[in-house]
């Protein structure tokens, strides 16, 4: 058997890992007070929540061919249930920091944190 | 005749394998959607090796359309053809070097990469959403990790097709 690593084989190595590390820096996001999700399904924004004023646990409800439901808490944000197939969205669990993201890809929905100063439409208190 | 006969048998097997990996929940380990062993992989690069490039097409589209029709879903069909294209192309292009500049590993790797980068495409394409690629780098480094698995019971089953059955 030919089980012999050849230099090509290190090349493509080094630069998978390398170009990862240099994607994970640039989407690496300073943790900021201020949150807000958005969510969007399809490219369209169903709603966006700013997560430090949460007080009581929010619950987005989306539909589509595999409807769902994405509970908001304070500083978190999470699918709590959905129809989906796979279930990879649900078991993603909450995220918490700007620049992070659940997906639910039969579903199209993106849930995106992000930080800092963004603009909202909807303050929940 | 016996072309046909074995693109299908090719096709049943890269089915199987597709099914099989599905109760091996890797996404639990790393929950970022479109993550697995990729298996499937070995029946392409054998495909590739041992057969010709129009049956590696033709057994690569069979296996996503199939696979897309009985557990995946019909959204699964665009993203496993993106990404399962442009592992064919790379590792088409790949081959070339083989022996020379690289191996079986490489070349695994080099397609576990572009299938991932293919997947994360379609997805912000069809999604029409770029926040996706935040998902990229954690593909990559698991795919590569999965390829060299991959590219481990490839060059088991070469060796033995070679030494048994040609």
């Amino acid at each position: 058997m030919r089980l012999k690593i050849k230099t090509g084989d290190i090349f493509v190595a080094i630069a998978i890992v390398v170009s990862s590390v240099l994607m994970l820096l640039s989407f690496y996001k300073e943790n900021t007070a201020e949150k807000t999700a958005v969510i969007t399904q399809n490219g369209v924004v169903l709603r966006k929540i700013r997560l430090d004023l949460v007080t009581e646990p929010i619950d987005i409800e989306y539909g589509g061919d595999y409807p769902g439901k994405i509970v908001a808490e304070k500083d978190k944000i999470r699918f709590y249930h959905a129809d989906c197939p796979d279930q990879v969205c649900v078991n993603t669990g909450w995220i918490t920091r700007p620049g992070q993201i659940a997906v639910c890809l039969p579903a199209g929905v993106i849930i995106k944190i992000e930080g800092g100063h963004s603009d909202f439409d909807i303050i929940v208190k | 005749m016996k072309k046909i006969a074995l693109n299908g048998l090719l096709v049943s097997l890269a089915l199987v394998l597709a099914f099989m990996e599905r109760f091996i929940p890797l996404d639990l380990l790393v929950p970022v959607p479109g993550v697995k062993l990729g298996l499937a992989n070995v029946v392409t690069m054998f495909a590739l090796f041992f057969l010709d490039v129009p049956s590696a097409i033709v057994i690569t589209v069979l296996r996503c359309v199939l696979a897309s029709f009985m557990f995946g879903g019909m959204t699964s069909l665009f993203y496993s053809l993106a990404g399962a294209f442009l592992a064919l192309i790379t590792m088409m292009v790949l081959k070339l070097g083989y022996d020379r500049i690289f191996s079986i590993v490489g070349i695994s790797i080099g397609g576990a990469a572009a299938h991932n980068t293919g997947q994360i495409i379609m997805a912000s394409i069809m999604m029409r959403n770029s926040a996706v690629f935040a998902y990229l780098p954690f593909l990559l480094l698991t795919g590569m990790a999965t390829g060299i698995i991959t590219s481990i019971v490839t060059m088991y089953l070469f060796s033995f097709y070679e030494k048994t059955i040609k």
